[in-house]
């Protein structure tokens, strides 16, 4: 226990912000950055992938539905690696760690999260799309008035267990030398030597705190929604029949 | 006002509207009976396009709904001069009761805010309603809802209302208030078809009964006749099945 008092007392800077400013910034910063960044550039993207999964025009939805299928089959690494060799041949210059891990999080978190809306979409009363076109919405009014809010009012909590996933998604850009959480415990391990087990259980608690305050958040925020959904008063209070009238 | 010319539609091998061939006119209030699957529904949802058909033309003020030439932009706008209300309401829940009502002026036909607004104040009062415009749907009870439904159909000022079963998801107690809403509006003088299964308001305000099986529209005559003196044997058969209960 004092090894990890110790631990955390002369390292603890490096934990929350990496070498910066010395260095990139990096520890839980750059991980939130990271993560949050992932997640706020792939949810326009997957709102636009799921509605073009759902475009009743082949040309869209069939290379969009093969991208999701290939992303969602492939591990993260391998991607991670991909897109780590393939950005500097593509864009001719040397692609930063950091930059590498948010392009391969945004295609990789748009892909997963664009199910989520798809099922949201989906998940809707037909009624509300035909409730819309008889009052004339077109398409775009349809999807920006009617669905969309709702769907992804819907999806709120999917939404943020997703972002918990994401956060642990971070700890791959390891590989490849972004400087976030993982790595500066890293670096406290290789300076230590011989404490691995307490740096890494230190590594752990981090994440577990951050994901399980996030988790609590989403329960919460899960209750909010269908407690909204079903209305805030029921319409009519219909009382349970007694053992009695039933009798 | 609404003219079918030989309208013909399929579900794969079942021939749901078969040589549909009638008008409503200006102002008439025509009431559509049958048994269920009798086409009815579907008819009611050919008028705005909701249910594609397969040969004939459908005339809806002056406009060929089912012309291939319409771009989707003549369409949603003659669509949005056709009233709709739907059996399940449709309202939308994340929108309060004054929203509901005021949105798709602004979006759609671009009324300004404040005017839209006060449209649709007026039209919760002409429902009963002024005092729930803050509302959301779920606080409603279905009766309150319809009549939301009906206003926001309104609030587009269209010359033609449909209504397809408008009242047959409510509770008995909360029919009433629906009907007294579009008896109002058949006072009025709008042209409406309605799908209905409640015989009484048929008779009272009905101009014109059409009576469908199977696809077809059998018999169209005034309630007087269509109930007095049905000619055709099915619509016998229906009517005295109706007053077996």
């Amino acid at each position: 226990m004092a090894a990890l008092y110790d631990i955390l007392r002369d390292n603890w800077l490096l934990l929350l912000i990496g070498q910066y400013p010395y260095g990139p910034l990096g520890g839980i910063a750059a991980t939130l950055i990271l993560s949050v960044l992932g997640i706020a550039l792939a949810f326009p993207l997957s709102v636009a992938l799921a509605l073009a999964r759902l475009s009743p025009w082949i040309a869209l939805r069939w290379p969009v539905t093969a991208l999701v299928y290939a992303v969602r089959g492939i591990p993260l690494l391998m991607i991670i690696l991909w897109t780590y060799f393939l950005l500097p041949i593509l864009l001719g210059h040397v692609v930063s760690g950091f930059a590498t891990m948010l392009c391969t999080l945004v295609l990789y978190e748009a892909c997963y999260l664009s199910e989520v809306v798809r099922a949201g979409i989906e998940a809707l009363p037909k009624g509300q799309g035909e409730a819309a076109r008889s009052l004339g919405h077109g398409y775009v009014g349809r999807m920006r008035f009617v669905i969309l809010p709702q769907a992804l009012f819907n999806m709120l909590p999917s939404m943020l267990s997703q972002f918990i996933s994401t956060i642990q998604d971070t700890t791959l850009g390891y590989v490849i030398n972004v400087q976030e959480l993982t790595f500066a415990a890293n670096q406290i391990n290789n300076q230590l030597l011989t404490q691995p087990f307490q740096v890494f259980f230190i590594l752990a608690i981090t994440y577990f705190i951050v994901c399980f305050a996030l988790t609590q958040a989403a329960r919460w925020l899960e209750r909010r929604v269908t407690t909204r959904r079903l209305g805030t008063t029921a319409p009519t209070a219909i009382p349970l029949p007694t053992g009695e009238e039933l009798a | 006002m609404i003219r079918f010319d030989n309208v013909n539609k399929w579900y794969g091998d079942y021939h749901a509207l078969n040589d549909i061939t009638a008008e409503v006119a200006q102002g008439e209030v025509v009431v559509l009976c049958g048994p269920s699957g009798s086409g009815k529904s579907t008819l009611i949802r050919t008028v705005n396009r909701l249910e594609e058909i397969r040969s004939g033309q459908l005339v809806v003020d002056g406009f060929d709904i089912h012309a291939k030439s319409n771009t989707a932009r003549e369409l949603n706008r003659m669509r949005s001069r056709i009233g709709f209300v739907f059996q399940s309401f449709n309202l939308f829940p994340h929108l309060s009761v004054l929203e509901n009502i005021a949105m798709s002026p602004m979006r759609v036909r671009g009324v300004k805010r404040e005017e839209a607004r006060a449209t649709a104040t007026r039209l919760l009062e002409r429902v009963g309603l002024a005092n729930k415009a803050g509302s959301y749907p779920a606080q409603l009870s279905g009766g309150q809802q319809q009549r939301v439904a009906i206003a926001r159909a309104l609030a587009m000022e269209p010359p033609a209302m449909l209504f397809d079963e408008p009242t047959s998801a409510l509770d008995p107690e909360m029919v009433g208030e629906v009907l007294a809403v579009m008896r109002g509006l058949a006072d009025e003088g709008m042209t409406m078809m309605c799908v209905t299964h409640e015989m009484g308001f048929a008779r009272e305000v009905a101009d014109r009964i059409w009576f469908m099986d199977a696809g077809r529209i059998l018999e169209a005559a005034a309630p007087a006749d269509f109930f007095g003196a049905p000619k055709h044997p099915r619509t016998q058969r229906f009517l005295s099945d109706l007053r077996a209960h």
